[in-house]
């Protein structure tokens, strides 16, 4: 299993074997606030970099997650559709939104480190 | 640096982590622990909003029938210890700015959004109506709630609603803007830490301005800037009710003829049956009759997404569909409150 990564957009992702997960960073969930609806793709849709992947609806606003690289989805998180707030609780790990195989791969994000001083 | 105004309480709501919004050149507390806790506190238990960015002008008694003058409702043989919610109206009949005012024997306290305070000042002047203005030497705290008057009557001797009090230190009404019960303070900035004090032993929590306009919009409350507007009338916002000044007002001869014609701009009332919300500007369409959305959020209380849109006329029909983000969801219109 890779390092989690992130994007400029403040999407994490994790790349395992073939798979990415992807989810939104803590510091999104922060700035958006109460999150009270996730819009799910379609398990087998296919996402090129940087198409909108997710909806994330707050109370705040709404936020789109892209995707971090080519892939198909193969898996969502559905605790999300009735449990939206574990973005917000826990948003690196029990509230992950997509599973998806990687169709090119594209490792190009940022590293913790330099994640944390590109939100700063 | 920044140059944000910022509330006596800054100290204290960043002590309480507070997360900050830029509102109106304020910086202002938009949540603590979260605007849907902070909802349902104020609809179970009580909070309390610093709303000290909110302009706050004393005007002389002796003004009321020029002051009258501007307004949509009658405010010179209204009862003193009254307070009052108006439109100050333009001469084109749309709303400059939605108001409050405590009417005193001695004095009028004006209470206006932080947003307008400058524009209502300039219009009072040319008007030749002078005043004080407190906002920088005075909080604002709004404590609402569902048990918020049986807390505070511990300590405040609580008025009727839509009544008004004056201690030595402070005033206050029985007003708010959350659609529960509760009162809004004015206290000297050099008073405001002991109500604070108060506030804390009685249990009651801060709430964020977040949770203000979910709690107002669940309220079918107003907002200005989306449900009004130097473009929005009262008339079309649905603040008919507020039109009692049977005298001549700036703005009268509008509000007239779209009240007898029934010629203008409607704001509806939505409720959707999906998860999505319908928010500020998407479009809309009820029958032929195309409308914008003005302010859309979830509600808390009946777990659907809920708001205003504003319609060319008015629909004759309650079924609308919006443009959300290129799908179309229908919803419902509503001619009642969304809460009971």
């Amino acid at each position: 299993m890779s390092d989690i990564k992130y994007l400029k957009t403040h999407e994490w992702y994790i790349i395992e074997d073939n798979v990415i997960t992807v989810g939104i960073s803590d510091f999104a969930q922060g700035e958006l606030g109460d999150i009270v609806y996730v819009s799910l793709p379609e398990v087998g849709k296919e996402f090129k970099k940087g198409e909108s992947l997710v909806e994330v609806e707050a109370t705040k606003t709404v936020a789109e997650a892209y995707a971090p690289m080519d892939c198909v989805v193969t898996e969502v998180n559905s605790n999300l559709d009735t449990e939206p707030e574990l973005i917000n609780i826990d948003p690196v790990v029990s509230g992950w939104m997509i599973k998806a195989e990687i169709i090119n791969l594209d490792d190009s994000g940022m590293t913790y480190l330099e994640y944390e001083s590109f939100i700063s | 640096m920044s140059d944000l105004k910022t509330t006596k309480l800054h100290t204290y709501h960043t002590s309480k982590n507070a997360k900050f919004i830029n509102f109106a050149g304020w910086s202002m507390p938009f949540s603590y622990e979260g605007t849907l806790l902070e909802h349902n506190r104020v609809r179970q238990t009580s909070g309390f909003f610093d709303v000290s960015h909110m302009g706050r002008l004393i005007l002389d008694y002796h003004q009321i029938k020029e002051i009258n003058s501007l307004i949509c409702s009658e405010l010179k043989s209204l009862n003193n210890t009254k307070a009052l919610y108006t439109v100050f109206s333009s001469d084109e009949g749309n709303a400059l700015d939605d108001v409050i005012f405590w009417k005193f024997q001695d004095e009028l306290v004006l209470i206006c959004n932080a947003s307008n305070t400058e524009k209502i000042k300039n219009h009072l002047l040319e008007h030749n109506i002078y005043f004080q203005d407190v906002t920088l030497s005075t909080s604002l705290i709004a404590v609402q709630g569902l048990n918020a008057i049986e807390l505070l009557s511990t300590t405040f001797d609580i008025p009727d609603k839509f009544s008004t009090k004056k201690m030595s230190h402070f005033s206050y009404a029985r007003t708010g803007y959350t659609g529960e019960d509760g009162i809004e303070i004015m206290v000297d900035n050099e008073n405001v830490e002991e109500l604070l004090r108060l506030l804390e032993s009685l249990e009651i929590l801060p709430c964020g301005l977040g949770s203000r306009d979910t709690l107002r919009l669940e309220a079918s409350l107003p907002l200005y800037g989306f449900e009004l507007s130097e473009k929005i009338s009262p008339v079309e916002a649905g603040l008919k009710w507020t039109i009692t000044n049977e005298n001549d007002y700036l703005g009268k001869k509008v509000h007239d003829q779209q009240l007898l014609t029934g010629n203008h701009k409607v704001l509806k009332k939505f409720i959707l049956n999906v998860k999505n919300i319908a928010r500020t500007d998407t479009l809309c369409s009820a029958g032929e009759i195309n409308g914008v959305v003005t302010s859309g959020n979830i509600s808390p209380v009946l777990g659907h997404p809920i708001g205003f849109a504003l319609f060319e006329t008015k629909p004759d029909t309650d079924l609308a569909v919006f443009d959300i983000r290129g799908n179309l969801i229908e919803g419902k219109l509503l001619n009642k409150r969304f809460l009971s």
